[in-house]
């Protein structure tokens, strides 16, 4: 560590050339540098130009005495702290303690003793070393915080700002004035600062114009007491046209992947189908094997583009209010065939009770319900019965389908619903799924705002429920 | 136009318009014309008068979309309902395929045995409907 700054440059002012000689010499012999000014002019044009550490100033001047001095000397270095030390042979301490009121940090006594003046430019010395540190590191972190690429804003507890970096004065408020200290968060986010607390996007504003979306990286912290929030803004164009190709590349493979998919089970759909001929017997079982795995491959193929687009949450979902009962139905009516291929019987409870409307998404609706229906006839022996039912709860509308299948084992409940999950691996085999079924459902509920649970005993069937809550219906007095 | 007879099939992939061939045609007894693409769909139209048309979607030169409204234009073709057929199943993206005035929508892969009956609703509620 730097003890002292050894030599400091010294300006010495005084206009008797005696004096200013021996004072000068005083300071070399100390091991500094002196710089010699015969008047308050001088001293002042040397100030600016040779940026000296410290000032050894003679009060009594003819042209502009040490007071002044002082004073104009502090308002050239208002960026840094330069000590000055005024020197008088005058008797008394009025006259020192008038230069210490315009700015003078320390005085001297002449003639200057040797011992007294190495003391003070050895503790001045040291306070200039540990300003320069200071200084140092605290352009440090200006220079990190400004070469972030994003802009990082820090807004006091009353939404002003209190300090933003070199990228953030590329933005501009919504009048499109450049982003400056003092801006109101309103300004700026169009929000007020416990909104933007909520926030994880904001729309921000060019300086040039333009707009564009930001994520929001949130840091509350505390200074004294006082709350401030530290802002990082990164700009999410780039990342919304990465995931936009992406989802334009998947589009692109999965129609790439379901159309041989569609020769391919066409043409074994009418092998089976006896649209070439009636096959012999030993071909039939071979025909179904090849056709089943077939549309397991395309159930695999909407399973992983629904899953990369809820994983990358950019899954569109069309929510508006609606009764559930004539969707259920609906899901119902389409799981019927594949109930009736498995000898098992659908039966609805509460579908015509007013039950509350929830805000979902129909189809994705329908999806969740063809997942929880054909696991369940999926499970069921031939001749059971799976029971959907629909009922008002506090606040919310439950969905649930019951079987009475072999139940869950308490060992796959932990991680059902999970991807790529199944009860087991001859499960997979044997039942065709795609492991990829109840999470995708659980997904989507959550997506919906909904919550997904599910209730079984070993032996005793498994029951689904799905709770949405109710969409604020228009008061007609009835509401809970 | 008192039965469903005539279907006109617009498909790039020679190995589906087989698969269609042998739904409709064999499997399902109607008049089977298949067309390679847009243009020649457009061509063979008048003259084969169809009762109904099934188009592919992603189709390169001319596509579903672009091949259903010139169809539309054509004096033969008024009140003749145009299925479309697609890989595409992202819910948004139907509904956006919708828009451009099918009459319906068969998702591939299609179960070819069912087909001849899959199509038939969409001709029993789509026939001489003003284009949307």
């Amino acid at each position: 560590m730097e003890a002292e700054r050894t030599p400091l440059q010294i300006l010495v002012v005084d206009d008797m050339l005696a004096s200013r000689r021996a004072l000068c010499a005083l300071v070399a012999e100390l091991g500094h540098v002196a710089v010699g000014a015969d008047s308050g002019h001088a001293a002042l044009a040397l100030v600016q130009h040779q940026r000296p550490d410290l000032v050894l100033l003679d009060l009594l001047m003819p042209d502009m005495d040490g007071f002044e001095v002082t004073r104009r000397m502090r308002g050239l270095t208002a960026d840094r702290w330069l000590p000055v030390i005024v020197t008088s042979s005058l008797q008394g301490e009025e006259h020192f303690i008038h230069a210490l009121e315009s700015g003078a940090d320390d005085y001297l006594l002449r003639p200057v003793s040797a011992g007294l003046l190495q003391a003070k430019l050895r503790h001045y010395g040291r306070v200039l070393a540990l300003q320069s540190r200071l200084s140092t590191l605290a352009q440090r972190q200006r220079d990190i915080l400004d070469n972030i690429l994003d802009p990082v804003l820090t807004l006091d507890a009353r939404g002003l700002v209190a300090e933003l970096n070199l990228a953030a004065l590329a933005l501009a408020d919504r009048d499109g004035r450049t982003l400056a200290t003092g801006m109101a968060c309103e300004a700026v986010f169009d929000c007020t600062l416990p909104e933007l607390l909520g926030r994880r996007e904001v729309q921000l504003q060019r300086a040039g114009g333009g707009s564009f979306s930001a994520e929001l990286g949130l840091s509350e912290w505390r200074d004294d007491a006082r709350v401030q929030v530290t802002l990082v803004l990164r700009d999410l164009t780039e990342r919304r046209e990465v995931e936009r190709m992406k989802d334009e590349f998947l589009a692109t493979v999965s129609h790439e992947l379901r159309t041989p998919l569609t020769s391919v089970l066409g043409a074994l759909g009418l092998l089976a189908g006896g649209a070439a001929g009636a096959l012999p017997a030993a071909a039939l079982p071979l025909a179904d094997v090849a056709r089943r795995n077939g549309e397991r491959l395309s159930r695999l193929i909407d399973d992983i583009l629904d899953l990369t687009k809820l994983e990358g949450d950019r899954l569109v979902l069309h929510l508006r209010p609606q009764p559930l009962a004539p969707l259920l139905r609906e899901a119902l009516a389409a799981n019927q065939g594949y109930a009736h291929q498995g000898g098992v019987t659908l039966v609805a409870d509460g579908l015509d009770e007013a039950a509350p409307e929830a805000r979902i998404d129909a189809d994705r609706f329908l999806q969740i319900m063809a997942n929880l229906l054909s696991n369940a006839i999926k499970h069921s022996p031939s001749g059971d019965t799976v029971r959907v039912s629909l009922a008002a709860t506090s606040g919310g509308v439950r969905v649930s389908v019951r079987d009475c299948g072999p139940g869950i084992d308490p060992r796959f409940r932990a991680r059902m619903f999970e991807k790529f999950s199944q009860a087991d691996g001859t499960d997979r085999r044997a039942q065709g799924g795609t492991g990829l079924g109840l999470y995708i459902t659980r997904m989507l509920v959550e997506r919906m705002g909904g919550r997904i649970s599910a209730d079984a005993v070993v032996g005793a069937g498994a029951a689904f429920s799905v709770v949405f809550t109710a969409a604020a219906t228009a008061p007609r007095g009835d509401a809970p | 136009m008192s039965d469903l007879r005539r279907v006109m099939c617009v498909e790039d992939d020679a190995d589906i318009r087989m698969i269609l061939e042998f739904s409709l045609g064999t499997v399902g007894g109607y008049e089977v014309r298949c067309c390679a693409g847009g243009r020649s769909a457009l061509q063979q139209a008048p003259e084969f008068r169809p009762d109904l048309v099934l188009l592919d979607v992603m189709m390169p030169d001319l596509s579903g979309p672009e091949t259903l409204a010139a169809l539309r234009e054509l004096p033969v073709m008024q009140g003749v309902p145009v299925v479309f057929m697609t890989a595409k199943a992202m819910p948004d993206e139907l509904e956006q395929l919708l828009q451009h005035g099918a009459t319906g929508l068969i998702v591939k892969p299609f179960d070819p045995m069912t087909l001849p009956t899959d199509i038939r609703p969409y001709w029993e509620h789509g026939r001489g409907r003003p284009a949307a």
